[in-house]
């Protein structure tokens, strides 16, 4: 478990973390989580590593324009506490506890996550279900990619090598939003089996803005577009969301049998993980309806 | 988590607090601050690093391996395979098992490969850096055959593994068979079909190895091992070399649990190359390499059958077990005895049958498991019995004390051929009982069933019984000069805490500090004879030589003073460390300072010995989605005479935890190909603390009746008793009639699977 000889550079700027990716073969070192292990057991071999924790303009986050933006060094232990007021910092924060652990939220990042695309992985389905705008940086400029444009499939994105994903754009949620998560997987520390996430609110019962994403259900991250037609404008009882739930499992969901579940038990699952975040949603929404 | 076994806690720190019976471990203060001395931590100058080119292929044809591009990369000291050695030494069978005839298990691949895995070359370079590039550019040239996985499709394919050699290495019968008149006239007859899924060792050091050629020709071998005299006989055997030549040294071991008492093709390699080239070399296996293994622990297809008359008293037993020893017979060829013997548990059953066939296939080598043979003989037992009492409809527990073998018909002899010794199984179950409050939990099963609220809720109890330790242990204690005692020991602590349970048995036996006895083992250097730490055997055996050579040293010491003052022995009274006669008296230091060394060596072969016990597990199974919670886990163990109880209860913790990981967690799996799908630790899942339950222990004590000590083994316990708590609790929620229709390890989706109407119905 030793990784190949490589190239190591640890530039200041953003220009330089530019010029070093188009020499081709590199990969991008921000908190290492997954890359090391991977080169560690040799199934990537990079010629060369552009490190870009001294790059300064790659720090830090802020909400501003109807957006949270996340730089490149944001660790995912940032989110730990509500990062933003609001509904958004909360469905950040719900989510990040179910990351690995401590030690590895303190050095792995949400653009490092983002541009690896692991199915399991709950940041890409995040930025799907909440329509994030993803910039890359590359020697022609940057460019913008929708969230669900920019996963092509497991590991797989539409990042070119010689781009760098500079900047991840998450739009901040209606202010009376309610937010819900709710992940299964099998030990503390494991990947996600499946998770659910869910934002909506409601206006006079009934309700009038909603995004359901949904985590290794598919190959890709999964913004359940069925599940939120068969919920707006419809009220917010038990009804609605058991039956948008089954939607999401029966056609949002497309998963592919795994070691410990079948297809046909992750789409039961995805039913009962959205029927709970969407439960989880509405209370929420009713807390900040009641003014808390 | 916050209700982790609290008073339970606070109940073990208070005996803890009181001294003598629980003195906290000396290895601890170098161990938890990161001081210890593990086989990795010795790294000479100029020390060679080995990596393997081992076998992408499960099975297959070799052709030509070429490794010329390897050999001529910077920093490589050399790479050969099996047509670069003279002569390619062959893994020494084990305990004679005579499976290994016509299927050895060559040090590097000869003409086929049967795992992947195998190794194939062994590549020497300055660093492990180094070592895997050149490892990669190793060239194989393997034509693939058809892959065997499971061992009852091994025992009847046509495909050899070896050919002209049955893929049944060893075939066994336990017992009689049973006259088909039990079955046919019994009131019920029930059937269970099990899987004991293969299992990695998972211990924090994997294994290592470290030799270094000596000028006489000799070799010294720094090893994570088991057993240093084992593995001294099997280097020497191997190699051609005399064992004296050979000294092994184990140094600090981050865990064994079965997987390091054997000799493995990677040490005789490693061996064989640091003699080639007079080179101090060292292999240390990574986790990858580990969690493919070898070793695999389990791997077992049981079939069981039991009768009962209408009254719920068992009249026949009959498993019949496939158990897989992966591409060669090695130790894993041993583990059914252990179940087959142990196959009628605590239970006075007149007709017991065992038939076991050990099968090769194309995964990993096996070899013992913590507990090794013994939870799948508790798992089918336990399993069945339970399936009886649903049929009967009767409660589990009431079966069971209707069955149990009572304490005045022990010492008992199985039908199997095995001795029970000592104890009091029916009170072991009703304490357990009593602890977890069986009946309050009976009570609110019933209740949730009535009135349809709540998560499906089950109770499962498993009382098992286990064989600990085997064959003769040296022990040897000395006085010295200086006032402190020396204590030798052929046992090898891989993390039980030896150095300090050791001294304080010598320690109480001459009546003197603790503090003043020194242990000395895992150095054959230093110990003549030794068997090595595995069966439970440590104290039960080891520690039981240490008693009889502290006890042999007062009489020698009597002895050689009665000598001296020119009296007779029966006036020389032995005291805390020294003998008087009269008004003469001397200290053993000073005696041996005055009349030459005072040692006492024994070697002491006590009977194996029965251990048992009983655990019950309260279970709800999250109805919809099939998650399985432990809400309480009670152990009610007999270890005999326990002589440290903050490591005793150390180890019922860890292998409890390794218990419900089989039940709940871990499963070595391979691609229909023969290629390993867990190969890290995101895959292969173990529990941490986070899984762990809430866990009461209780302790009950019947002294070894065969050793003057009393204790039997400890350390294996909870891997045996917890997996069948857990699955009958998991059954017993489920309400499942079919209980072959769930396996370990119990994921959602197998308990979702098992059962789903109940859970759709449940709930919501």
């Amino acid at each position: 478990m030793k990784p190949t000889a490589f190239e190591y550079f640890a530039p200041r700027t953003v220009e330089e973390v530019v010029a070093a990716l188009a020499g081709g073969d590199t990969r991008v070192l921000a908190g290492g989580q997954s890359l090391v292990l991977e080169m560690n057991y040799r199934t990537v071999r990079p010629a060369r590593l552009v490190d870009i924790n001294r790059v300064a303009e790659f720090t830090g986050l802020d909400a501003g324009d109807g957006v949270l933006r996340v730089r490149p060094l944001v660790r995912h232990r940032a989110f730990e506490r509500d990062i933003s007021a609001g509904p958004l910092g909360r469905l950040l924060s719900s989510v990040v506890h179910n990351i690995a652990h401590p030690p590895i939220r303190a050095r792995g990042t949400m653009l490092g996550s983002l541009a690896y695309a692991h199915p399991a992985a709950e940041w890409p389905a995040v930025a799907t279900a909440l329509d994030a705008q993803l910039d890359l940086t590359g020697p022609d400029g940057t460019r913008t990619v929708a969230a669900e444009a920019f996963f092509a499939g497991p590991f797989d994105t539409v990042r070119r090598p010689e781009e760098l994903l500079s900047e991840a754009r998450l739009p901040l949620l209606p202010d009376r939003a309610g937010v819900g998560f709710v992940e299964h997987r099998r030990t503390h520390a494991s990947f996600a089996q499946l998770a659910a996430i869910a934002a909506l609110t409601v206006r006079d019962g009934v309700i009038d803005w909603v995004r359901l994403g949904l985590v290794n259900a598919a190959e890709r991250p999964v913004r359940a577009h069925a599940a939120e037609r068969a919920l707006l404008g419809q009220p917010a009882d038990a009804g609605t969301l058991t039956g948008a739930a089954r939607v999401a499992g029966e056609q949002d969901a497309d998963p592919r049998e795994q070691p410990h579940a079948s297809a046909g038990y992750q789409r039961h699952a995805v039913g009962v993980l959205v029927r709970r975040a969407l439960e989880a949603a509405v209370r929420d929404a009713g807390a900040v309806g009641d003014g808390r | 988590m916050a209700q982790r076994a609290g008073g339970d806690d606070s109940e073990f720190t208070r005996r803890a607090a009181d001294g003598g019976s629980a003195p906290s471990r000396r290895e601890d203060a170098r161990l938890v601050r990161g001081a210890g001395c593990f086989v990795a931590d010795l790294l000479p100058e100029d020390c060679l690093e080995v990596v393997f080119v081992s076998s992408p292929v499960a099975h297959g044809e070799m052709g030509a391996v070429d490794v010329d591009d390897a050999r001529r990369m910077p920093g490589v000291a050399a790479v050969w395979s099996a047509a670069d050695l003279p002569a390619v030494p062959q893994t020494p069978p084990m305990l004679g098992i005579t499976a290994s005839a016509g299927r050895a298990w060559p040090a590097l691949a000869v003409d086929r490969v049967r795992y992947v895995g195998q190794p194939v070359a062994i590549v020497l370079a300055a660093d492990r850096y180094v070592a895997e590039d050149a490892r990669d550019a190793v060239r194989l040239d393997i034509s693939p055959l058809p892959v065997l996985l499971d061992p009852t499709d091994a025992a009847g394919s046509e495909v050899e593994l070896f050919l002209g050699m049955p893929n049944v290495a060893v075939e066994k019968e336990y017992g009689d068979p049973i006259d088909p008149a039990v079955w046919r006239d019994a009131a019920v007859v029930v059937e269970g079909n099990y899987r004991q899924q293969l299992l990695a060792h998972t211990s924090m050091e994997a294994r290592a190895i470290l030799i270094r050629p000596e000028d006489d020709d000799g070799l010294t071998v720094w090893c994570s091992h088991q057993a240093p005299h084992r593995l001294r006989g099997d280097l020497a055997a191997a190699l051609g070399l005399p064992e004296e030549r050979i000294r092994v040294v184990v140094p600090d071991v981050g865990g064994a649990f079965g997987g390091k008492s054997e000799t493995y093709p990677e040490y005789l390699a490693v061996a064989v190359a640091a003699r080639r080239l007079g080179r101090t070399v060292r292999w240390v296996e990574d986790r990858a390499e580990a969690l493919t293994g070898p070793p695999h622990g389990r791997g077992q297809n049981q079939r069981t059958r039991m009768a009962a008359d209408a009254d719920g008293r068992i009249l026949a037993y009959e498993l019949t077990i496939d158990a897989d020893v992966g591409g060669y017979p090695h130790l894993g060829a041993f583990v059914p005895l252990n179940t087959s013997v142990m196959a009628a548990g605590a239970y006075q059953i007149p007709r017991v049958h065992v038939q076991t066939r050990c099968v090769v296939t194309n995964t990993a080598p096996t070899s013992p498991y913590r507990g090794a043979g013994r939870p799948e003989a508790a798992t089918a037992i336990e399993r069945t019995v339970d399936t009886l009492a649903r049929r009967l409809g009767m409660d589990p527990a009431k079966l069971r004390q209707r069955n149990f073998i009572r304490p005045d018909a022990l010492p008992y002899r199985t039908p199997t051929g095995f001795q029970y010794d000592s104890g009091d199984y029916p009170a072991a179950l009703a304490l357990a009982m009593r602890t977890v409050d069986y009946d309050g939990w009976r009570a609110q099963q019933a209740q949730r069933r009535r009135t349809g609220t709540g998560a499906p809720l089950g109770i499962g109890i498993c009382s098992y019984l286990e064989r600990s330790g085997n064959a003769w242990e040296f022990g040897s204690v000395e006085a010295c000069p200086d006032g402190t005692y020396l204590a030798l020991s052929g046992c090898c602590s891989t993390g039980q805490g030896h150095e300090t349970s050791f001294p304080q048995v010598v320690a109480s036996v001459l009546g003197v500090e603790p503090e003043l006895i020194r242990l000395v083992e895992a150095d054959t250097a230093i110990v003549p004879r030794g068997i090595g730490s595995y069966s439970s055997r440590s104290m039960q055996t080891g520690g039981a030589a240490l008693h009889r050579a502290a006890g042999a040293l007062m009489e020698q010491a009597r002895g050689r003073a009665a000598e001296s003052w020119a009296v007779p022995i029966e006036e020389v009274t032995y005291r805390a460390g020294t003998v008087s006669a009269g008004q003469r008296r001397v200290s053993l230091a000073d005696l041996a300072a005055a009349t030459g060394p005072l040692r006492a060596d024994e070697v002491f072969e006590p009977p194996q010995a029965a251990p048992y016990g009983t655990y019950i597990a309260v279970v709800e199974v999250e109805p919809e989605l099939g998650t399985v919670s432990v809400l309480r886990l009670v152990a009610v163990d007999d270890y005999g005479v326990v002589i440290n109880h903050v490591i005793v209860r150390g180890q019922s913790y860890g292998s409890i935890a390794q218990g419900l990981g089989q039940a709940l967690y871990e499963q070595v799996r391979y691609d229909p190909d023969g290629v390993p799908e867990t190969r890290s630790l995101l895959d292969y899942l173990i529990p941490t603390l986070s899984e762990v339950p809430p866990v009461t222990l209780r302790e009950m004590c019947t002294p070894n009746p065969n050793t003057a000590l009393g204790a039997k083994g400890a350390g294996e316990a909870g891997c045996i008793g917890a997996p069948a708590a857990v699955i009958n609790a998991v059954v017993d929620a489920l309400d499942l009639d079919d209980p072959s229709a769930i396996q370990m390890p119990l994921t959602p989706f197998a308990c979702w699977q098992a059962r789903q109407p109940a859970l759709a119905g449940a709930g919501r």
